[in-house]
Formats: structure tokens, C-alpha cells, sequence
């Protein structure tokens, strides 16, 4: 528990290009948590940040051997532990 | 007979399999009360009938999405016997979260591992028969796309139906397992289903199971709350967590990764595809050729389908009671009527056909979703989606589009709100059938500027529909459901052939069947509206006694000539007029010299002697001939007369003035409401009412120079009559299309409604402005055109309020 802790953790939103991650927790609620749980993020699961859509926003990862694409204010729920 | 549920997660290539069952013999339709589609087929196995439906592709089965709710419905209340599910080999780890989800159902299970080619590709080998012990099911390898694995799936549906599940599946939910335990045993389950799986819903907070099963939420509550408490834990994240991992264990038992996986094609393409510099580029191509294929070169096949309709339907006229001079029979009238209603429709089929296969290839090659998360950001600061792009161009965002098939293309948007927005706006594209009434227009009053005018007209659409989307999901459709725009982005696949045009063509049969019926039925009464009460006695009687002045000239000329016997009773001069009539439509149609031969031969030998002065055989045959075409246009114009007196006289005429009062101030007279009303119809009725309402009889002007020196209306009415073409509301095909997709009549209203409203209210406000301030038609139109821009681009930058999703709490 100790050791987890001093892993600095931050957002999906906030991770670059190519930097992968794993998820700790998510805040969202209702539908957009379950649409999230649906696609596989759920604590533990490792993803990795493809890309930005060209304006930026949306953001594409790479979660389970599948690419799922979310909004910049969504993904900002998601907290991440950079590996 | 057995009832077979084909279950699975969206991108697993259902579909296909789905196709390979079921062949051509397959039945679409709505699932109750929703715009879901229904794919069903009754088929023959083993002396046995399965009775197969394809359920709508789902995560989970949770209450969030339609599609979770209609998938989940249909295995409540339908009970089906046997499940099958398919996954993608190819990406199994996934697509076995919902596999564990079936299996808790506690119902016989067929496992279907679509798409094994692609697997064995990225060198993926599965032990099927570790997997079917594991899970206690039937395993069967399929590759749909190649119509691989029919048999064995079939198979094992027919032994799987055979079988009975004593013990069902189970998931070990750790410390959440005596919680599971506590409310299976307060609730009462049906027989079909699973206690276990109940108990499992009603802790994930299901509202509909947890009606069902006769628990008080009350209870649920308690027990989440003391979940909460005692663990500190996330029960839906918790449980989905259990879940993934288990189908990890699964993953790792049963798969070997052969060798390390490199880049992906999908990656690479992407690469280019999702490119930051090329992404853009690439996407304009691609709409500009879904534009160039469909529309335009559609639009030149209609050139050649055209032809065979009016062959058609010229048979069809023949049929029905002959004109006897200005005398036209109700029944013919009718008949003429409705046939050019619904073959106005019809005549774009090519088009619609065309862009139902380019919509199905996109679809399938899994291009839709990246459209959307390129252009997500722009169309989300309007209400819209990503995904609006494509029914926006369909619909006619460049020079001229449908709206039917545009907002067809509507269905794939998640997004409840932004899907409405798109439909309500994409009536507001540019409509090919518009540009006639344009040109009209244009041609009368700006010879000059049509290329400007032309411009203004074609891209102030856009703005329009973007600012009236950011209305209406700021006001009206402020709380419609919305939908996270979390998508996957699949795997790309190659299309299969059957596939696309299965799916086209059932889109094009749904088309023809919904729309020609309303067609038909508006037409009827539009009919109805434009015939009655008809023309006055007194002058009926002066019509009359015109056309009995023209018979009697006529006969002046045929009396002593050797053709006077077969012309001695007006009958048979009603024969002869028809007769030239038939010859010169069908003289049109002849395409070559010698089909032109051809119809003289039929001609000569169905009326000898009358075609003898119809092909102005001789002296007084000529003669005879000259008169003949003299009669022929006095008749055509009393017919126009008469028909205008009609009109004018009809309910719709009427109307049309009972409304003069108001569109007055937008420089319409009642005659141009006429036109505009019976435009609802089909928008080329707006030039043909037109056209005929100004037209004069015999001069060969064409309608646009008639209006130029009508007098009547100056290049400023007609900037006004453009600006309320370019709000005004869809023609009935679309307005069909608009209930069938947002699935109620309320806003098939408001689609109607509220153009209407703001055209006249706009073009009032600017004809109004215009007559003040002394502008011309096109200062009229540009100003129109800055301010909408420009209200378009502030209403860009103004932050949208509702971003959709705000920052949970922590605990």
C-alpha cells in the first residue's frame, strides 16, 4: 500500500503520446461509467495513449488489444498511475 | 421450434454471421416502441425449425444504452432457448466479458469464434476444446466474412437446444458473494433465468430487474450502502473488474501467443488515416467522393432510368379514359396526378441505391467512427457529433443532396441529443430538388450574379443548420439523454460483397415501402385540395363555347376534303387529338432513326387513315395537319386555363390568399403560396405550379422569362421567395423519414412547423428591410448571408454550458 502511494498518479488526459498507464479508479457516474466499465476500464487494466484526434480532442487508447476513443472531459475522470 | 438469440459485442462481426444463417430469406424490422432494428429469419435445421433473431450488439446488459435495453428485454421476456454468441477470435479477452455475462444467464450456450483467419494472422492459436471445457459449452470456429462455419454452427444450436443446464456458470464475486447470496434468496425468480444472475443485477442498481423480481429498492440500498461501508469498494466497478480478470484466467488458459505481435495493418493504416496533416485531407476525399458517386453520377444515371418510368407510365396513361378535347375525365386527372407524384420519388431511386451501398461499405470497413473523432471537436461546440458529418453531406451540405437517405444515415449516432439535432437539421441542406426552382429564379431576375447567388445560396445552409442545432440542444433537446462519446474505434475490415448489398438493398426496399404509402396518401389529398370546389358555371360555359369556336375552324378546313368521313363526328376528332398526342410523347422517347421507323409502322397499321394526316401524307392530309396542331394548342391552353381558374378557385387557392395577408411582407402573393404549398409534396412541384400558373399558352417563353416580364415581382421578391426556399420545411418523404427516425410525430411536426415559421418571420423581416432601405435582391441576399455567418461563427465561440459530463465526487 505504501509503495502504491508514492506512484505519482494523474489523469488519462494528461498522459502523452505513446506513455502508457494503468487505471486506479474512475470518478465518472451513471452512463458514462458503465459505457467506461464496458470498454474495459477497470482498475488495474493497463492502457496506452495513442493519440490525439488532429483538433486535439478527442483522445484514441489503447485498452485489451482494442482502440477506444473518448472525449478530452471524459478521459479526465479516469485516474491513471504512469508505468 | 427453437428460439435462437444471436448475442454479441459490437465490431464482432455479428452480422455477418447472422447473413450467413439466414441467406436473402430474413425479415427487418423495429423492435416494439423503439427505432432499433429487428433482424429476424425462420430457418430449417435437422427437421427442425430455429426461429433466429439477432439482438442488438452489447457490452453488457446493463440500463444505460437502447441497445442494452432492447437485448436485454428481448432474453427476459422472449426466453430464447438457445444463445449464441459471438466473439472475435482475434480479440478474445475482450469479447468474453459479455460471454461470462450469457453464461450467468444460466441458458444453453453456443460459443461462435468469428473471424479465425484473423486470429491465425496474429498468430493467435486457440484451444477450443480446453475453452468448451472450461465453460461447459458448445465451441464452434467461423470465419463469417468467407461464409465459413453455417453447419457446425447450426449444429451445435440443435444439440445445444437438446441439452439442460442443471448447474448454471459461476463467477466467484469474492467478498461480495454473501451479499449475492442474502438477496437471491429475498427474491422470486422466473423459471428461465438464473437466481444467481437476478441477484447480480438487482446489486448492480438494475431498475427493470429489480422491479421484476419483487425487491424493494429500499433493500437494494441497504445492502450497497453496506458494501460501501464495510469494503470501501465500487460494486459495478468491482463486479466488471471480477469479471475482466476472469476472462483473463480464461484468455491465458486457452490461447497461445505465438509469436510477439508487431504492428497491426489497422495501426498502420491509421497512422496515416488519423494522421494529424493527412486526416483532413483524407476526409475530404472521402466525402467528396461518397458526393461525386452518389449524387452526382446518381443523378446522370437517373438520365438513363428515367426513360424506362416514363415508359411506364405512359402505358399507365394510356389505360385510362381518353380526353375528348378540353374535356378531361376526374379518373385521368387522378391518375395522371398520382403517378408523377410517386414517380418523382421513385425516379431517385438510382441515387438512394448508390448511397446505401457507399454507407454500407463505410460502415463495414470501420471508417464511421474515425470521421467522428476527427471532427468531434468542431461539431460538438454546435450540439452536434462527430458522427452528423456524413447524414450533413448526404443531405446536400455541397450544391444539392437528399435529406432521406441523410437522415437514414443518422442511426449509427450514439448520442440521443445530437442524433435529434442532425435529423431536425439536415432538411436544411441543400436539396437537389431545390436547384430547379433556383434556377428559375436566378434566371429571371440575376442573369448576372447567378454564380455569386449560387454561392450565397449553397454554404449559407450549413450555417443555418449549425446555428439552429445549437439552439435546439441548447433549449427544446436541452434534456435529452446524452450519450459519452467513449467509442471504439474496430479493427479495419474488408467488406464482403453479399453483405453490402443485403444491407442496401433492405434499406432501399424500407424506403420505398415507407415513403411511397404517405406519398401516395398526401398526394390524395393534395389532389383534392387543388381540384375542389372547381371552376364557376358561367365560367365553365365561356371555356366551353371557345373550345367549340376551335372545333368548328378545325372542321371548316377538313369539310370537302377526301379525309372528311374518317373526321365527321367530333369523337373521332377527339381520337385524332389524342392519337398525335400519343405519337409525339412516344416520338420523344424514340432514341434511334430506326425506332423511329418502327413507331410509324405501329402507328400506321393501329390507325391507318388517321395517321395518314398525323404523318402529313399529303396535300390536304398537310393541311389537315396544320389545323390539326392549331386545335392541338388552342386545346392545350383552354386545359391551362381551365386548370388555373381551378386552382385558383381550389381550397389551396384559397389558402394561399387567406394567408396573402401575412407573407405579404415578405413580397408573396397568393399565387406564390400556392406554389410553395404544394411544393410539400415534392419540391419540383414548386416550378411546376409555377410554371404552369405563369404560364401563357402558345408563347414559347420559358417560365423564368415569363415571370421576368411579368411585371409583377422584382429581383428583390425573388431574393425573398430564395431565402424562404432556402428555410423551408421538407417535402413529405423527408417529413416521413424525420418520424420514422426520431420515432415520434411531434417533432415530424415541429420539422414542419418551425421552418416554415422562421422563413416567413426572416424573409418578412428582410423583404421588409429591403423595400426600406432600397437594396437590391442581391444586397438582400448578402446581408442575409454575413448575418448568419457571422451569428454561426459567435455562436462557435461562445463555450457551450452543458460539456455533457461534470467531475464526480471522491468519497
Amino acid at each position: 500500500m505504501e509503495l502504491k502511494q508514492l506512484r505519482p498518479t494523474l489523469s488519462l488526459s494528461d498522459l502523452k503520446k505513446n506513455e502508457t498507464g494503468q487505471v486506479v479508479y474512475s470518478l465518472a457516474q451513471g452512463t458514462l461509467k458503465h459505457k467506461l466499465i464496458s470498454m474495459g476500464f477497470v482498475p488495474g487494466i493497463q492502457i496506452k495513449m495513442v493519440r490525439n484526434a488532429p483538433l486535439r480532442d478527442p483522445i484514441e487508447i489503447a485498452i485489451q488489444n482494442s482502440l477506444v476513443t473518448l472525449r478530452r472531459t471524459e478521459a479526465g475522470l479516469i485516474v491513471v498511475e504512469k508505468l | 421450434m427453437n428460439k435462437v438469440a444471436l448475442a454479441g459485442q459490437p465490431n464482432c462481426g455479428k452480422s455477418t454471421i447472422f447473413n450467413l444463417l439466414a441467406g436473402v430469406n430474413q425479415h427487418v424490422a423495429n423492435y416494439p416502441g423503439v427505432t432499433v432494428d429487428k433482424k429476424s429469419a425462420t430457418l430449417t435445421y435437422a427437421a427442425e425449425s430455429i426461429e433466429l433473431v439477432d439482438l442488438p450488439g452489447t457490452y453488457s446488459f446493463s440500463t444505460f444504452s437502447l441497445e442494452e435495453r432492447v437485448a436485454k428485454a428481448f432474453i427476459l421476456d422472449e426466453q430464447p432457448d438457445v444463445i449464441v454468441n459471438v466473439v472475435d477470435a482475434s480479440n478474445l479477452r475482450r469479447h468474453l466479458y459479455l460471454t461470462f455475462q450469457l453464461l450467468e444467464l444460466g441458458r444453453p450456450l453456443v460459443l461462435v469464434l468469428n473471424m479465425m483467419d484473423v486470429a491465425e494472422r496474429r498468430g493467435l492459436e486457440i484451444d477450443c476444446d480446453k475453452l468448451s471445457d472450461l465453460f461447459n459449452v458448445r465451441v464452434v470456429k467461423a470465419i463469417g466474412a468467407k461464409r465459413q462455419g453455417k453447419d457446425d454452427i447450426l449444429r451445435a444450436v440443435h444439440d445445444a437446444a437438446q441439452t439442460k443446464i442443471v448447474e448454471p456458470f459461476r463467477v466467484d464475486y469474492d467478498r461480495l458473494e454473501p451479499y449475492i447470496s442474502q438477496i437471491e434468496e429475498q427474491l422470486s425468480a422466473p423459471d428461465h433465468l438464473t437466481s444467481r444472475w437476478l441477484a447480480l443485477k438487482v446489486l448492480e442498481g438494475d431498475d427493470v430487474i429489480v422491479e421484476r423480481v419483487g425487491i424493494s429498492r429500499e433493500t437494494v440500498r441497504d445492502v450497497s450502502r453496506e458494501i460501501h461501508s464495510r469494503h470501501d469498494v465500487d460494486v459495478d466497478q468491482m463486479i466488471a473488474g471480477l469479471r475482466y480478470s476472469a476472462a483473463d484466467l480464461a484468455y491465458h488458459k486457452c490461447v497461445k501467443e505465438q509469436r510477439q505481435q508487431g504492428e497491426t495493418l489497422t495501426a498502420k493504416i491509421d497512422r496515416i488515416v488519423l494522421n494529424q496533416w493527412t486526416a483532413f485531407p483524407i476526409l475530404g476525399l472521402v466525402i467528396y467522393l461518397v458526393y461525386q458517386l452518389a449524387i452526382v453520377q446518381g443523378y446522370k444515371l437517373t438520365d438513363y432510368t428515367w426513360p424506362l418510368l416514363a415508359a411506364v407510365r405512359n402505358r399507365f396513361f394510356s389505360l385510362l379514359p381518353q380526353t375528348e378535347f378540353v374535356d378531361v375525365p376526374l379518373l385521368t386527372e387522378f391518375g395522371i396526378w398520382m403517378a408523377n407524384s410517386v414517380l418523382a420519388l421513385l425516379n431517385y431511386i438510382p441515387i438512394f441505391f448508390i448511397l446505401f451501398v457507399l454507407i454500407a461499405i463505410l460502415e463495414d470497413v470501420g471508417y464511421m467512427p474515425r470521421m467522428a473523432f476527427i471532427l468531434d471537436r468542431i461539431f460538438r461546440k454546435f450540439g452536434l457529433h462527430g458522427q452528423s458529418t456524413l447524414p450533413l453531406v448526404l443531405g446536400g451540405a455541397f450544391v444539392g443532396g437528399c435529406a432521406v437517405p441523410g437522415i437514414m444515415a443518422t442511426k449509427g449516432i450514439a448520442d440521443e441529443r445530437a442524433r435529434l439535432a442532425t435529423i431536425l437539421t439536415v432538411p436544411y441542406m441543400n436539396c437537389l430538388a431545390k436547384v430547379p426552382f433556383y434556377t428559375l429564379l436566378l434566371g429571371a431576375f440575376f442573369k448576372e450574379q447567378m454564380a455569386l447567388m449560387m454561392f450565397f445560396i449553397s454554404t449559407v445552409t450549413l450555417f443555418i443548420a449549425l446555428i439552429l442545432a445549437r439552439l435546439l440542444t441548447s433549449s427544446v433537446l436541452r434534456s435529452r439523454e446524452t450519450a459519452p462519446f467513449v467509442m471504439e474505434l474496430p479493427t479495419y475490415h474488408l467488406p464482403t460483397i453479399s453483405g453490402v448489398w443485403l444491407r442496401a438493398f433492405q434499406r432501399l426496399w424500407i424506403y420505398i415501402k415507407k415513403v411511397v404509402t404517405i406519398v401516395v396518401a398526401v398526394a390524395v389529398v393534395l389532389f383534392v385540395l387543388l381540384q375542389y370546389p372547381g371552376v364557376a358555371k358561367d365560367k365553365m360555359a365561356e371555356f366551353r363555347s371557345q373550345a367549340d369556336t376551335a372545333l368548328a375552324e378545325f372542321r371548316l378546313v377538313v369539310e370537302g376534303t377526301p379525309y372528311f368521313s374518317s373526321l365527321d363526328q367530333p369523337e373521332k376528332i377527339y381520337r385524332l387529338l389524342n392519337l398525335n398526342d400519343a405519337y409525339r410523347a412516344d416520338r420523344m422517347l424514340a432514341a434511334s432513326a430506326d425506332a423511329v421507323v418502327l413507331l410509324d409502322q405501329k402507328y400506321l397499321e393501329m390507325e391507318p387513315e388517321l395517321f395518314a394526316i398525323i404523318a402529313a401524307a399529303d396535300q390536304d392530309a398537310r393541311r389537315i395537319n396544320r389545323a390539326l396542331r392549331n386545335l392541338s394548342n388552342a386545346g392545350r391552353r383552354l386545359q391551362l386555363d381551365m386548370k388555373n381558374e381551378k386552382i385558383t378557385n381550389s381550397y389551396l387557392g384559397t389558402f394561399g390568399r387567406v394567408l396573402e395577408p401575412v407573407t405579404r411582407y415578405a413580397g408573396f402573393d397568393w399565387r406564390i403560396n400556392v406554389a410553395f404549398l404544394s411544393s410539400f409534396a415534392a419540391r419540383e412541384s414548386a416550378v411546376a405550379t409555377l410554371g404552369s400558373i405563369y404560364e401563357k399558352g402558345a408563347t414559347d417563353a420559358t417560365p423564368a422569362e415569363v415571370m421576368a416580364e411579368d411585371g409583377a415581382y422584382t429581383p428583390v421578391h425573388a431574393a425573398s421567395m430564395i431565402l424562404f426556399m432556402i428555410l423551408t420545411p421538407p417535402c413529405i418523404a423527408t417529413m416521413v423519414v424525420v418520424k420514422l427516425q426520431s420515432g415520434s410525430y411531434k417533432w415530424m411536426l415541429f420539422a414542419i412547423f418551425f421552418p416554415v415559421f422562421t422563413g416567413v418571420v426572416l424573409s418578412a423581416l428582410f423583404f421588409s428591410a429591403a423595400v426600406q432601405l432600397g437594396w437590391s435582391g442581391v444586397d438582400l441576399m448578402r446581408n442575409f448571408y454575413m448575418g448568419v455567418a457571422a451569428l454561426a461563427l459567435l455562436l462557435g465561440f461562445v463555450k457551450n454550458k452543458q460539456s455533457g459530463w461534470y467531475v464526480g465526487k471522491t468519497h
